[in-house]
């Protein structure tokens, strides 16, 4: 059901929601957790998540509200999680950015608490706008502006 | 991000959605002779059948009403499907194991589509003659109608649904499909046309 409707209608089935967003979101989980392991629970929890909530809600679209729904998962799942990072692992979803390395992204994952890295991986390993930052952590853009200028702070200081 | 990475957290995903009672149908995209067909598996057996990598809104909107939401890529689920096609395209099949569910249509499709389905291998029957034994003498238009909303075609055979002139009548597949279905079968339409019943050729037959 590959690009069955354009972007901007909603999905009509949880296949439709899978097939437009799961490699992102894949690659999120993994940006955000640092092992394929932890990505692959945070992948199934976020869809599981999605799919108990369906439909998807109308005020914003689809997209944002996944990353809302790995956001938080992973806010909440950060005590679980083994804490480890993996190099070869993160490879998979290798920055999408010239200037960030996978050791960037590892020492952000090995330092910051799950808030933080997930604004620095929107942003700095994703780049996306502050606007859609915001959205994802339910926050105003100057909160999220604060921590990611935060999470760059801690990561640069690290790498010194 | 690698295709089997992916993969292999889907099929994990589709354990625990399964286990939920949140996947309900499972759909593939097979490549055939006839080009690329989407299949989808429900709870009850095979649930669609349509020709071209998607399924129509319209098919889309009854899988959704009948099984909800719940409608993901699956290939496992539609694995004994995809098996059973492929030998029927081979020849080397002749009749469908794999069980089908008709829910979703009007009584009358479904009584029209049980009878089709009922046709063998390598045989042909007319429209008027289904309507015929679908209990309904004079609804051969409407007939038509129900074989051309096949839901499943294929594993109904509504390709060996034909005019009572001798054409081929219609197929949702295109009448090439239709063609190339009969060829497998190596069943022709009589040159000439199709006997009518109660028509002299009929009587001479008899």
């Amino acid at each position: 059901m590959r690009e069955v409707a354009p972007a901007r209608t909603p999905a009509r089935t949880f296949g439709e929601l899978l097939e437009r967003h799961e490699r992102e979101i894949f690659a999120y989980a993994l940006r955000l957790t640092g092992t394929r392991a932890d990505a692959e629970d945070l992948y199934q929890e976020t869809f599981l998540a999605a799919f108990r909530a369906w439909p998807p809600p109308r005020r914003d679209n689809e997209r944002a509200w996944l990353y809302r729904i790995a956001t938080n998962r992973a806010i909440d799942g950060a005590r679980r999680r083994r804490g480890t990072v993996s190099v070869d692992d993160l490879r998979l979803a290798a920055p999408e950015r010239d200037g960030v390395t996978v050791l960037d992204l590892a020492n952000a994952i090995r330092l910051l608490p799950a808030g933080q890295r997930a604004a620095f991986v929107l942003r700095t390993v994703e780049g996306r706008p502050y606007r859609e930052i915001a959205l994802t952590l339910e926050c105003t853009e100057e909160a999220a502006r604060v921590r990611v200028s935060d999470a760059m702070k801690k990561v640069r200081a690290a790498m010194r | 991000m690698t295709t089997d990475v992916i993969a292999e957290a889907r099929e994990r995903l589709f354990v625990r959605a399964k286990r939920e009672g949140l996947a309900t149908v499972g759909y593939d995209v097979l490549d055939s002779p006839i080009g690329p067909l989407w299949v989808a598996m429900g709870p009850k057996g095979v649930a669609t059948i349509s020709f071209g990598r998607e399924p129509s809104g319209h098919e889309l909107r009854r899988l959704i009403r009948l099984f909800g939401p719940g409608i993901v890529p699956d290939r496992r689920r539609t694995a004994p499907a995809a098996r059973e096609l492929d030998q029927y395209f081979a020849g080397r099949r002749r009749t469908f194991d794999v069980p089908f569910d008709l829910r979703g249509i009007t009584p009358f499709q479904e009584r029209v589509l049980r009878t089709t389905s009922r046709i063998r291998y390598g045989e042909l029957m007319t429209y008027a003659a289904v309507a015929h034994r679908a209990g309904n003498d004079r609804a051969s238009r409407a007939t038509g109608a129900a074989v051309g909303s096949n839901p499943i075609p294929i594993v109904v055979p509504c390709h060996r649904v034909v005019a009572s002139d001798g054409t081929l009548g219609g197929y949702g597949g295109g009448l090439d499909v239709k063609r190339y279905l009969l060829a497998i079968e190596r069943t022709e339409v009589p040159a000439g046309g199709w006997p009518k019943r109660g028509s002299p050729r009929e009587d001479l037959r008899s």
